[in-house]
């Protein structure tokens, strides 16, 4: 049991940190910075709970909000330049972080052992949960109970008129810039927006693990993030949570037996998806159709 | 209405608007004439600001927007039309107009909330009579992408009147149509007119554009040739120089 | 002997910032020609030189071939990722090749870890020795990166230039409708884009290894992320740009190592992108690159 509940834990935390790129990949930009914002809500989310003893809410809020205030700092000169320049400076960002991480010290001594992060050991001893006694049932529901809201919050803008003019910016900047969109604040709010939700996801991922280090946020990470709606397809938040689950619980965990080789799959997995279906696998098209065969209507 | 004074947009050497002085009166619809390459679309840019201007002024109801962002103008009062149409493929028909909406409801102040979560009842009615006024009633939840040619031309004339301008800038919205249609966009423009939007309209087809222009300025190589009413226009004699020395 | 050694760092690095040149021109030159960015291209070069690397030590040979072999091995890498990530893909989207270069990516890298057990790899050593130059020490190593990777420039300058397919290469990056209305086949030229810059990726990777002393899986990131920092500071598709940049870049790094160490020189490396960002974001000849 145990174990399924570990994989939701897992499902889950990676859910939000695909629904963090969602956000930013609906106005057309493409960040690769999602990992490294994931790693400042993870530090800070547990050095607030362990070093500092705040409640791991108040510790997840905080960890949110510095993790979007950086989003919206880095925004900011990173969107001056389009699509393509806008990737090679996440990918930058993203590793000036994990490498910040590599360097950052900051222990005290609590008893007989110090507890902290140590540069290239980690930050080890995130004990919150068992400190607490949260079993792994309260975890993978606490989790879950969160991915619900941000992805009922996403949801409902998807369909309100925010989400209609993200939508825009991504299909055409020009015209959206012409029909009176200010192109700087929806892609800086964007940015925003997701890394608030990748804060959160490093939050809990910190306190579920116990232990992060500066690997748990490399690149591989980053590509995680914007593979799962890109092969879900960006027509909605729910082909996010089915690549996920696709990936996660069935490439990783179902597929365990091929050993080391299943590494190779999520490489050309992606590759495959994208030479039969480029839009994703639940592209605009088929929400449409899926939308008619339901008799549901829009607006 | 809008007043260009002595506006220039350079590209490197080439002059492709050179000292344009334009006066436009509320509630005209004033065409925009000249020949392939005559700096007619890039006008449209440096009015809407998608280019800078190299030098020059633009007021808007002698307002100076010459530095204004797009979008900013956009809010106070002008809207356009695509040459080769610019609609969001992926989106509704009706989250085209919803998202060009905004615009007004911005203008107009609306309380945050209700603009971008789209409670807003008065949204909506204007959104249907747009659909309505456009003939695009019965395909609000199509994707753009899947109109006809024809329809998504007028979705464009509606997205644009969505944001309730003061002006109008069409460029070419009869290219590629046939004469039935042109015909509808005739009485459409005038409608739209009459409502009490200044267009400018920039266009090709002369036998519309002589029909329905109020008044006519002929640019060539990024100058203003000439300028009076579509009888003036036809009857002179540098208009008809630039066209069969370059066209013809 | 302070300023001796930064001498030192400065002269070290600008010798070694050859091989991000040649990696910058590499994603440029991509760049040019599609639109696009091949992101597996940092680690199908460092698969190259494994290639070239393996071979040698399979079938024994002098250490000099593992760079004409690595070249080779990259342009058929270069082809393959043409193949799979571009050819069947529709250009329009842009997020679909940039996915399927990015799994491309993780996939080399993948097949890289398995075929050596993620170990290091000893790299021959190509050439050897040490001039002093004053109080300066000048490995003779790295002149030899250097003269290898000038060289490799000039015979692609050469190539663009020069020949008959260069100036149709050309021609598709500034005109793609016009040069395929005078009969230039645009797959023929994107695929051939994809060779040249695979063979020159795979060249410059044995240079870093033999430069380095081995070949590891720790490189493929950190390359593709440099060669992108060159790409972007010298102006997306110029490549005299990549080429200055480059040997910036290296540069920087070294000085970034003797100031700070080697654990935040990347950090200050990828900050300089930063500072390009903000004050100039078209890169050092920052006229072209506007368009995009």
């Amino acid at each position: 049991m145990d174990f399924y509940l570990g994989l939701a834990q897992i499902i889950g935390v990676h859910t939000l940190l695909g629904l963090s790129a969602y956000v930013v990949l609906l106005t057309g930009q493409v960040s690769l910075a999602q990992a490294g914002f994931m790693a400042i809500g993870a530090y800070v989310a547990a050095m607030l709970t362990v070093l500092s003893g705040w409640p791991l809410m108040a510790a997840l809020i905080a960890a949110g909000l510095v993790a979007g205030i950086t989003a919206c700092l880095v925004g900011f000169p990173a969107l001056r330049v389009h699509g393509l320049m806008l990737v090679v400076a996440t990918v930058a960002f993203g590793e000036i972080v994990r490498l910040f991480f590599f360097n950052f010290d900051y222990q005290i001594s609590r008893g007989s052992i110090k507890v902290g992060p140590l540069g290239g050991e980690g930050f080890r001893q995130i004990r919150y949960f068992p400190e607490n006694g949260w079993t792994t049932l309260h975890v993978a529901l606490f989790i879950w109970a969160i991915v619900a809201l941000v992805m009922a919050a996403l949801w409902w803008m998807d369909r309100s008129r925010a989400g209609a003019v993200l939508r825009a910016v991504g299909e055409d900047e020009i015209a959206a810039q012409s029909c009176g969109i200010n192109l700087t604040a929806v892609k800086v709010s964007a940015m925003t927006a997701g890394g608030v939700i990748a804060g959160l996801a490093g939050g809990l991922y910190a306190h579920y693990t116990t232990h992060i280090e500066q690997t748990n946020f490399t690149i591989l990470v980053a590509t995680f993030a914007i593979a799962y709606p890109i092969l879900g397809g960006l027509s909605s938040v729910f082909g996010t949570v089915a690549a996920v689950i696709f990936i996660q619980g069935f490439l990783v965990e179902g597929l365990r037996f091929l050993g080391d080789w299943r590494n190779l799959l999520f490489g050309a997995l992606i590759v495959l998806v994208m030479n039969i279906r480029p839009s994703g696998l639940l592209d605009a098209r088929t929400m449409a159709a899926l939308r008619r065969l339901f008799g549901r209507r829009e607006g | 209405m809008l007043e260009l004074q002595g506006l220039s947009k350079h590209f490197g050497g080439v002059r492709a608007v050179d000292s344009l002085d334009l006066r436009i009166t509320p509630g005209q619809i004033f065409g925009l004439i000249g020949p392939n390459g005559s700096g007619k679309s890039t006008t449209v840019n440096l009015i809407t600001g998608l280019l800078p201007v190299t030098r020059g002024s633009i007021k808007l109801a002698g307002e100076e927007i010459t530095n204004l962002p797009t979008h900013v103008r956009l809010s106070t009062g002008i809207a356009r039309t695509f040459q080769n149409i610019r609609l969001f493929g992926q989106l509704t028909v009706w989250q085209n107009l919803w998202v060009a909406e905004n615009a007004r409801a911005q203008r107009e102040r609306a309380s945050f909330l209700s603009r971008w979560l789209g409670g807003e009842r008065g949204a909506r009615t204007r959104i249907t009579r747009a659909l309505e006024f456009s003939g695009l009633a019965d395909k609000a939840d199509e994707l753009a992408a899947n109109l006809a040619f024809g329809e998504q031309r007028r979705l464009e004339l509606a997205r644009a009147m969505a944001a309730e301008p003061k002006l109008l800038l069409l460029d070419e919205p009869a290219a590629g149509m046939n004469p039935e249609e042109i015909g509808a966009l005739d009485d459409r423009i005038r409608q739209i007119r009459d409502s009490g939007i200044t267009v400018l309209l920039i266009e090709h087809h002369m036998e519309l554009i002589m029909a329905i222009a109020d008044r006519i300025a002929v640019l060539n190589f990024g100058q203003k040739i000439a300028e009076g009413t579509p009888a003036e226009i036809q009857s002179n004699p540098a208009v008809r120089e630039a066209y069969l020395g370059t066209a013809a | 002997m302070l300023f001796v050694d930064l001498v030192q760092s400065i002269v070290d690095g600008l010798l070694f910032g050859a091989t991000y040149a040649l990696i910058g021109i590499g994603f440029t030159l991509v760049f040019g020609v599609l639109h696009k960015i091949n992101m597996a291209y940092g680690a199908a070069s460092v698969g190259g030189a494994y290639a070239a690397l393996r071979l040698i030590v399979l079938i024994g040979g002098p250490a000099w071939a593992s760079l004409l072999i690595a070249g080779i091995a990259g342009g058929l890498f270069g082809l393959l990722i043409y193949w799979i990530c571009f050819r069947f893909i529709p250009l329009s989207n842009p997020l679909a090749t940039l996915m399927s270069t990015v799994g491309m990516f993780l996939l080399a890298e993948e097949i890289i870890v398995h075929t050596t057990d993620g170990m290091p790899q000893n790299y021959p050593v190509v050439v050897s020795g040490i001039a002093d130059v004053g109080e300066l020490m000048i490995r003779g190593d790295l002149v030899f990166v250097f003269v290898c990777a000038i060289i490799a420039m000039i015979v692609l300058l050469y190539l663009l230039y020069r020949t008959k397919l260069g100036i149709a290469t050309r021609a598709v990056s500034q005109q793609p409708i016009a040069a395929q209305l005078v009969g230039i086949r645009l797959d023929h030229i994107n695929a051939l884009t994809f060779v040249v810059t695979g063979a020159l990726g795979g060249f410059a990777g044995a240079l870093i290894g033999s430069a380095v002393g081995l070949l590891s899986p720790l490189l493929v990131v950190p390359l593709t992320i440099k060669g992108l920092i060159v790409t972007v500071i010298g102006g997306l598709g110029s490549i005299p740009g990549a080429i200055i940049a480059g040997l910036l870049v290296g540069v920087a790094e070294n000085v970034f190592q003797y100031f700070r160490g080697v654990t935040e020189r990347d950090i200050y490396v990828m900050l300089l992108l930063f500072v390009f960002l903000v004050f100039r974001p078209g890169g050092i000849f920052s006229s072209t690159a506007k368009r995009d």
